[in-house]
């Protein structure tokens, strides 16, 4: 069993002497372990060589206590049982180092998480599975291996996904600390969301006012290379090396810089406008919710960054009128097919944001089924004065100005029963009452009608914006509304909710409703975040490496979240979060190099057969074939391995060591578990 | 709830003690609710979605959303002897809606359950019983309904109990075996002697 050797040679052959230290960690452990009798056990294992226990092994006396022993029972490897690796696996580390020991001889036993905390009814048989733990790790570290981490040089290059606020504030932030920046949106223009919106809670600045200047550094950055209408396409490699496959979608006009480039001098779209006007084909504008046309050659709305030209391809009929008014500027061009762009970064930020959950979904509210019901991100654009109707909030059914207002709040959000969202969507108390605000400060005389579970003001200044707008009229009713019917001759809508407060159901005829309609991560977000590697949680929103301690990070090494893609955000949480994954991100380029963890496989040469089956199993491509002596064996690219072992529980010929999980390592482990203390 | 000595009934009814008291909550109850309905009861956020759905409560003082925070509170006694109790049509609007995923609906069935378990029930809900033991229909067919039906072209009666009431014997089987055409014999005696 044991007759795979390591391929590392100059091993100098030791009888094992292991130090055991169990951990109490308060009552943690100690409160459904017993510790005194795990402490016996351990003395009785072979290859055992000194046994103690702490209060708390992480504290510094802990870990003195760790070093001395290595030292004075000239230990050849530490096992410490108590919590999981993920939280205190690089203290112990760090602490087998300090006592001259290689910081990979150390071994976890995992006796709370998996242990103390699920059996804290069974105190016996928590004590017999910490004894198994013990007996295990032990068993592994007699044979683990010195190994020494390899640094990987890191690219002075970051990539942020999605040109949001989170994202151009994370550009801006990388850039401006030197780094190139790649920042990448499949939309025309960059902005996001926040250039969607009317004003911003609870200041009531104007979301464009405040988010165009960062619109404009971003396109005028020297570090940023933007790249609207594109999208992620493939990712390879890892921390400090990540090749990623762009791909610009072709928008059939050219910048003025890749006219130059094909020897147009001069030319180039200059956002100049003659080509919509003659454009034959009107289609619903995205931007304004679908409530303004555009043509199949247009822009979002005149602030757009980068001021390029796109054309629809779905609606274009390629008639050429557009090339025509173009004239000498020579931008479009009507058989522009995608590009496909490599580069190679050394970290990521992910900001692929949020959109509006179908709401319509939720029937008993009506919406897409009565005019008047429209969604918040809607009524933003109707109220907005650059938004369709120049600020004038209309009644979609026939255009007058609605004096009764109604406010849905949680439509769709807080909802278990399968269609809506199980959680709270975050921003819509908040940008509800700025809503009410909005129409009582337009239209003299409007009555906004507020439907709420909770009003949820719990950042800085909401509160204070809570009772600003209920002391400027607006009617809380703290009620969910049932459903809505419309009069099918008026077409206005008729709200049915209880006022809980008074106990008592409530009829409201109103002229127009808002829903305040649930969130959900972008449609693409789980395509980019497979192909980063980053998981998910059930919900779809991306999860981050530790909700507490580590909020911008992922488990994947190198890659980091901003914004909404996280879990809903407002615009201040996004923006600090931005801030939060740019500084994150940095951090490895300004360091320019990163270490790896030595799992990786390695080839043992004598026994490799050069079959190759190894290759196309690895999914990291880290893998090929080499000519060697005369023989074709594998041979495995180290930085590129994350140690996954797929190779090595597959070769035919056991001729892959997995480093730090090597077969012997490995049984040794399950004998130690199968035949208990009988080794 | 203590009440005082007012000598005006309506005085001494304003004036009684509201304050509630741990000791009115049964938990067993909540449990029990939601053993019988299959609901978790205790779920309920108390957002009014029911109530402002329900078509009885726009014409009654009925409550489903107070039903609902009775069975979370275990508020037993409260929620048996509310008359309120049986002004539920069963129209499972409120089951429909319910953001959490509960069935109101069921917690007002299982609470009729216990209710009758203590003998509380209307009288005209122990009359239907009667009617369902005497003719298979909880509303029997009359002549102004066989009139209608004889213009619409259809049978004067409909292919049920109606039309064959020598099957109204295993519907009497039914019933005698859970004891329930017993019960409301002897509970309308009680009450009408």
């Amino acid at each position: 069993m044991a007759e795979a050797v390591s391929p590392t040679t100059s091993k100098k052959p030791e009888t094992p002497r292991i130090g055991v230290f169990i951990c109490h960690c308060g009552t943690n452990i100690a409160g459904s372990i017993d510790i005194d009798a795990v402490k016996e056990y351990a003395k009785t294992l072979p290859n055992v060589a000194y046994v103690d226990d702490y209060k708390y092994q992480c504290s510094m006396p802990g870990q003195v206590n760790i070093r001395e022993q290595i030292d004075a029972n000239k230990l050849t490897g530490v096992v410490v049982a108590a919590c999981t690796p993920r939280l205190h696996e690089p203290t112990f580390r760090a602490a087998s180092k300090d006592g001259g020991l290689n910081p990979f001889r150390f071994e976890m036993a995992n006796i709370r998480e998996q242990n103390s905390w699920v059996h804290m009814h069974d105190r016996e048989g928590a004590t017999e599975k910490a004894k198994d733990a013990v007996r295990i790790a032990v068993a592994k570290a007699a044979l683990l291996e010195d190994l020494y981490p390899k640094s990987v040089p890191v690219e002075r290059a970051a990539m942020v996904v999605g040109a949001g606020v989170a994202g151009m504030q994370a550009a801006l932030d990388l850039a401006n600390a030197g780094i190139k920046t790649y920042l990448i949106e499949k939309e025309p223009s960059i902005g996001g969301r926040m250039s969607q919106l009317d004003k911003t809670f609870p200041t009531l600045d104007c979301s464009q006012c405040i988010l165009t200047p960062k619109m404009v550094d971003v396109g005028r950055a020297e570090n940023i290379v933007l790249m609207v209408n594109s999208e992620v396409e493939d990712v390879e490699g890892y921390i400090g090396n990540f090749d990623v496959t762009i791909r610009r979608k072709a928008t059939g006009v050219l910048s003025p810089e890749e006219a130059e480039a094909k020897g147009i001098v001069g030319g180039g779209c200059t956002g100049c406008g003659d080509c919509g006007p003659v454009c034959p084909v009107t289609k619903p504008n995205e931007f304004e919710m679908n409530m303004a046309p555009r043509k199949a050659i247009y822009i979002y709305h005149p602030q757009v960054v980068p001021l390029l030209y796109t054309i629809d391809w779905d609606s274009c009929v390629k008639c050429g009128l557009c090339v025509e008014a173009c004239g000498e500027k020579k931008a479009i061009d009507l058989e522009m097919q995608d590009e496909l762009v490599q580069v190679k970064v050394g970290t990521v930020i992910l900001a692929t944001g949020y959109e509006v959950f179908p709401i319509e979904n939720k029937e008993e509210w009506g919406y897409k089924r009565y005019d008047n019901v429209i969604t918040s991100l809607e009524f933003e654009r109707l109220i907005c004065a650059s938004g369709p109707t120049g600020g004038h909030l209309v009644r979609p059914s026939d255009g007058e100005t609605p004096m009764r207002i109604g406010f849905v709040l949680c439509a769709g959000s807080r909802d278990n029963t399968g269609i809506g969202k199980p959680y709270c969507s975050r921003f819509c108390c908040m940008y509800s009452l700025k809503h009410a605000h909005q129409i009582i400060e337009k239209i003299p005389g409007a009555v906004p009608y507020i439907f709420y579970m909770d009003i949820r003001s719990f950042g800085k200044m909401y509160e204070e914006f809570y009772y600003r707008i209920q002391d400027e009229g607006a009617k809380f009713i703290r009620g969910r509304v049932s459903n809505i019917q419309e009069d099918p001759v008026t077409k206005n809508v008729t709200v049915y909710v209880e006022d809980t407060l008074l106990g008592r159901p409530m009829e409201i005829e109103l002229d127009m409703v808002v829903l305040a309609a649930a969130v959900q991560p972008t449609e693409l977000t789980n395509k980019t975040r497979k192909l980063f590697g980053v998981s998910c949680s059930q919900d779809g929103w991306l999860l981050e490496a530790h909700p507490k301690l580590n909020p911008c990070g992922t488990t994947t090494a190198g890659v980091f979240l901003a914004g909404a893609c996280q879990g809903p955000k407002d615009i201040p949480d996004s923006v600090a979060q931005a801030e939060g994954a740019a500084s994150a991100a940095s951090i490895p380029i300004h360091k320019g190099e990163v270490e790896l963890e030595p799992y990786y496989a390695m080839c043992i040469e004598e026994k490799c057969a050069g079959c190759g089956m190894c290759v196309n199993l690895c999914p990291y491509q880290a893998l090929s074939l080499v000519e060697k002596d005369g023989r074709t064996v594998m041979q495995v690219t180290e930085a590129k391995c994350k140690g996954c072992g797929t190779c090595g529980g597959f070769c035919p010929g056991g001729a892959i060591w997995m480093n730090h999980f090597a077969t012997p390592q490995i049984v040794a482990q399950i004998d130690a578990f199968l035949l208990g203390g009988e080794q | 709830m203590a009440t005082k000595n007012y000598p005006d009934p309506i005085l001494n009814e304003k004036l009684r003690d509201r304050y509630y008291h741990r000791d009115q909550s049964n938990p067993e109850f909540t449990k029990e609710i939601e053993k019988i309905a299959g609901t978790m009861a205790h779920m309920c956020f108390q957002c009014g979605t029911c109530t402002a759905g329900c078509p009885s409560a726009p014409r009654s003082s009925y409550r489903i959303r107070e039903f609902m925070r009775r069975a979370v509170l275990g508020l037993e006694d409260e929620a048996l002897t509310d008359p309120d109790l049986w002004f539920c049509t069963t129209c499972y609007s409120c089951t429909d809606r319910c953001p959490r995923d509960l069935a109101p609906t069921d917690v007002i069935m299982a609470m009729r359950n216990l209710a009758a378990r203590r003998d509380i029930v209307p009288v005209n809900f122990l009359k239907t019983v009667q009617a369902i033991y005497s003719s298979g229909h909880g509303v029997p067919n009359n002549d102004v309904n066989r009139a209608a039906r004889e213009k619409l072209g259809m049978t004067r009666d409909p292919p049920t109990t109606s039309m064959y009431p020598e099957y109204i014997k295993g519907i009497q089987k039914i019933l005698d075996h859970y004891g329930l055409k017993e019960r409301a014999d002897r509970i309308i005696k009680e009450r009408e002697g």
